[in-house]
């Protein structure tokens, strides 16, 4: 039997709380998704039904929520290659002077996402650049720092002799990187690529400022709904529509991954 | 590490050469991409604020946007830093322990760590809009608590930003719990068995491994959730009050005001935000390098 | 006298494993005695540390310090230490800190722990590194911090997981001779746990751990001279095997029929134990001859194969001859080998097993193979 410390029930009880915690501030949106009349007062939806979902398809909700895709995809497609590279070259320290580049690829996380967006908004506006390409733009600057550390944190975990090793086996660079380096770093990779995603999907700040309430991805919707209407059956089911994805592509890259473990070992 | 075959100094330098030329080659277009954005945003903002680039008219010289509305930016101000260092303070607090728990790694952890995860993914606004049911005067908690509607406290739009606060935590803990428990996470097993037989009870395992251990990934990340709730827009729009609104909320305001005189004070709020946080980062920069946070 | 530690009939088996990890092991460790435990890997020696320590609870057996026992005792409560195979340093902490460590937790004031601990930092040679960070060490200094670190605790009994298998030869050489040291000057009690030979030898008894069970306790010479069964003297290894059978304490085998000492108690089928450094080349005829296959560098020795002639015609006979100031012969040369008297043989009880693929991983069941001995079969 592993070694466990004298059973703390104070530690199962922190557990609980903590459970609680997370799980807390979802629970009305899971119960008003479900509720088709639910008056001020009562502490369950008297009515259970799927109106907030129709509202939900009658407000665009599908076109939005692939709107939202759409700029996840392109905040990850330049985000993701450019923060593997960065990552490359930090991991395995192929720069004699580290610092600036990390600061200025540290950078945007310091910066708020709001004031970047109504700089650039003043700039596109005179430069007549679509909007859609300025949002993808700055979002990709928020999320190449999330890209490049983790990145950099999975280089420093691969032996970058390996690829040489390939080389002198016949490789050339591109082959060795295909074939040796990036198959080692399939979770590093996944993860950065779900953390670019994420910063596109979830975006509502730039969206709303750049976009001045044309774009409407996923979260202009919650936005508004939430907002303004105070019709919290609609604002639930398109809050668990935007949470939805995210959470079904984790559970099914969990899933691989446990399952690629289990093969390599047996 | 495999050893490197034997070779000339001559021939290791010119490698090492060519290794860094590589990889500035490779660093560079992210660089740029974020000098180039950053710097053209930023300088637009500045420039905007100091009436130099106007929607109408003349560019001017001039702090109007700064000194117009000097009253409710400090109000702004003051309602950003308080919100920002309750909801860092909090965060910080509760991530710790969920990366304590999960370190540990006894029965049921998995639960904390699939939820700690899922949390991670789900927009701030949904979180925004969860809380916002949860915590009104008709909320959830309100009708599940007893109390009545008429007594519960202004949790949301009231005068202190509880719910804003409140949303930014839970979240954000949850990102303080990842990166606490990356950073320590292999290493503490093997040292908590150390200290054990070298007589720790699992108090001082905590208070003198464990700790230390996770003290700059703690701080940074705190950093982080700090910074990050200076600027966050969503969140104070759907929970917070009116008045004084935090800084990125008014910035919006005054950005989509129909009054072009507002632009200039709209740029001087984004800068008092931007200025803020490159602030907090400077002067906590000393103290992460104390802590080896670089490494 | 009581033991210092005792383990008693202690049964232990990971989860999932169909084998016991360890398997009904008794073991009594006296005050200020150090004894090694031996075995190769997967035998269940570090299991075992942990068991005493405290890391792992078995799921039957006893743990004694001092006769109590300590088994609901949890390991910060027991009065012993570990010092496991890697340093373990606290990367938070200096050199001195570190070593300083326990004398911390027993409330200790910051500068008398300093002072303790600088005492023990001395006694491992590195007294000048207390302000260094672990970091900054190279991995024999991080041993020897982590051997103060241990020492500084002040325990009834230190255990030691395989300390210094990760260090190369030299360093591992010194750190016996520190461990000498560090015996003479404090008198603690110690288990270490090795596959190394020499660094078992550094103790008074040596504990033989075979697949989960303790074969034999004995002096390391004892264990160079009479092992008590074919595996034992696999895992110590450099011993030539000759199948054959013993009538009235008389071997034979195609080396001839030797006398075996009065103390190897074995009857009926037996292998024959010769250590190679017992035989000896020599021109003229000897009671046993035979044709050089092979002539292989050994260290500064030199061990000569011989397939000897007197084999039957469907065995052969190999043994493997060390010899000390070098050899002129080549493969092919006929030579003489010459046999010890008595007290050079031993001899275990062994089965006769006609295929030789029939190799089994329990003691008990043996097995025959051409007699070339290099360690473990």
């Amino acid at each position: 039997m592993r070694w466990r410390t004298a059973h703390q029930p104070r530690l199962t009880v922190i557990r609980a709380l903590l459970v609680f915690w997370l799980v807390v501030p979802l629970t009305p949106l899971v119960l008003w998704a479900g509720a088709s009349r639910w008056s001020g007062t009562v502490r369950l939806p008297q009515d259970f039904g799927f109106r907030g979902w129709q509202e939900a398809l009658d407000a665009g909700v599908i076109a939005a929520l692939v709107r939202s895709g759409l700029l996840g995809v392109a905040v990850a497609l330049i985000a993701t290659p450019l923060g593997v590279m960065a990552g490359r070259a930090l991991g395995w320290r192929l720069l004699c002077r580290p610092a600036l580049p990390s600061v200025v690829l540290l950078a945007p996380v310091v910066l708020a996402p709001f004031a970047v967006a109504m700089g650039l908004d003043v700039v596109i506006l005179r430069l007549g650049i679509p909007g859609e390409i300025a949002v993808v733009l700055v979002l990709s600057v928020f999320a190449l720092p999330y890209t490049t550390f983790t990145m950099r944190a999975t280089y420093l975990g691969l032996d970058p002799d390996l690829e040489e090793q390939a080389r002198v086996l016949g490789a050339s660079a591109r082959q060795a990187r295909r074939r040796v380096t990036l198959p080692a770093a399939t979770t590093g990779l996944a993860t950065a690529t779900g953390l670019a995603f994420l910063v596109g999907w979830s975006d509502y700040a730039v969206t709303l400022l750049i976009g001045g309430g044309q774009i409407v991805t996923a979260p202009m919707l919650i936005g508004s709904a939430a907002a303004g209407s105070g019709n919290d059956a609609l604002s639930s089911t398109l809050a668990i529509s935007a949470s939805l994805p995210p959470l079904v592509a984790l559970a099914v890259f969990t899933y691989a991954a446990s399952r690629r473990r289990t093969a390599a070992h047996s | 590490m495999t050893q490197h075959p034997t070779s000339s100094p001559r021939s290791r330098g010119d490698r090492r050469a060519t290794r860094q030329l590589g990889g500035a080659r490779l660093v560079a277009p992210a660089v740029l991409l974020i000098l180039a954005v950053t710097g053209t945003a930023l300088g637009a903002v500045v420039a905007t604020s100091l009436g130099l680039l106007p929607l109408v008219g003349q560019p001017r010289l001039n702090i109007d946007g700064f000194t117009t509305l000097a009253g409710d930016l400090r109000a702004a101000t003051q309602e950003s830093l308080l919100t920002a260092t309750t909801a860092t303070l909090l965060a910080a607090a509760i991530g710790l322990a969920i990366a304590t728990i999960v370190v540990r790694a006894g029965g049921g952890v998995r639960l904390v760590i699939g939820l700690t995860v899922a949390v991670m993914t789900v927009p701030h606004l949904v979180g925004a809009a969860g809380t916002g049911l949860l915590l009104s005067d008709v909320g959830l908690a309100q009708r599940w608590s007893g109390i009545s509607a008429a007594s519960w406290p202004e949790l949301v739009g009231g005068r202190w930003p509880w719910a804003t606060v409140l949303e930014l935590a839970w979240k954000e803990s949850a990102f303080v719990a990842l990166v606490v428990f990356a950073s320590v996470g292999r290493h503490y097993a093997d040292l908590r068995e150390v200290a054990a037989v070298l007589g720790a009870a699992p108090r001082a395992q905590w208070r003198r491994v464990l700790l230390p251990l996770a003290a700059p990934a703690l701080a940074s990340s705190s950093l982080i959730v700090f910074v990050y709730s200076l600027g966050t827009y969503e969140v104070a729009r759907l929970l917070g009050r009116a008045y004084p609104e935090p800084l990125p909320v008014m910035a919006y305001r005054l950005f989509t005001d129909i009054d072009v005189a507002a632009r200039p004070q709209a740029a001087a709020t984004a800068v008092i935000a931007t200025g803020l946080a490159l602030l907090a980062a400077v002067m906590a920069l000393p103290l992460l390098r104390r802590l080896g946070a670089g490494r | 006298m009581t033991a210092a530690l005792h383990l008693s009939s202690i049964t232990h088996r990971h989860p999932g494993a169909d084998q016991p990890t360890l398997a009904d092991i008794d073991l009594e460790v006296q005050d200020g005695e150090m004894i090694a435990v031996l075995g190769p890997s997967g035998s269940g020696k570090t299991t075992l540390l942990r068991v005493a320590a405290g890391l792992e609870r078995p799921m039957s057996g006893d743990v004694l310090l001092d006769g109590t026992s300590v088994l609901d005792v949890p390991p910060e409560r027991r009065d012993l230490t570990v010092m496991f195979q890697k340093p373990h340093l606290f990367p938070h902490l200096s050199v001195l800190d570190n070593v300083a460590f326990a004398d911390r937790l027993r409330r200790r004031s910051r500068t008398e722990s300093r002072a303790a601990a600088q005492r023990y930092l001395d006694l491992v040679q590195l007294g000048d590194l207390g302000r260094r960070r672990p970091r900054q060490l190279s991995g024999g200094q991080e041993q020897r911090v982590a051997l103060a670190r241990a020492l500084a605790a002040s325990r009834r009994v230190m255990l030691l997981d395989e300390p210094f298998s990760a260090l190369d030869t030299n360093l591992r050489t010194s750190m016996h001779q520190l461990l000498g040291e560090v015996r003479a000057a404090l008198d603690p009690t110690i288990v270490i746990v090795t596959h190394d030979l020499d660094e078992a030898g550094l103790a008074e008894r040596v504990a033989v751990l075979i697949e989960g069970r303790i074969e034999q306790v004995d002096t390391i010479q004892a264990l160079y001279t009479a092992p008590k069964t074919l595996a034992i003297a696999r895992l110590v290894g450099g011993f030539n095997e000759v199948t054959g059978t013993v009538e009235s304490g008389v071997h034979h085998s195609s080396l001839g029929s030797l006398v075996l000492p009065a103390v190897a108690d074995v009857k009926g089928s037996a292998i024959l134990l010769v250590r190679k450094e017992r035989l000896g080349l020599v021109d003229a005829e000897a009671s046993a001859t035979g044709r050089v296959v092979k002539v292989r560098q050994s260290g500064p020795h030199q061990d000569v194969v011989v397939e000897l002639d007197r084999a039957p015609a469907d065995r052969r006979a190999r043994v493997e001859v060390e010899v000390r100031l070098g050899t002129t012969l080549r493969p092919g040369d006929r030579t003489g080998v010459q046999l010890p008297g008595p007290d050079g043989l031993w001899a275990v009880d062994h089965p006769v097993v006609e295929d030789a693929s029939q190799i089994s991983h329990a003691t008990s069941e043996p097995a025959i193979f051409d007699s070339t001995t290099r360690g473990r079969g």
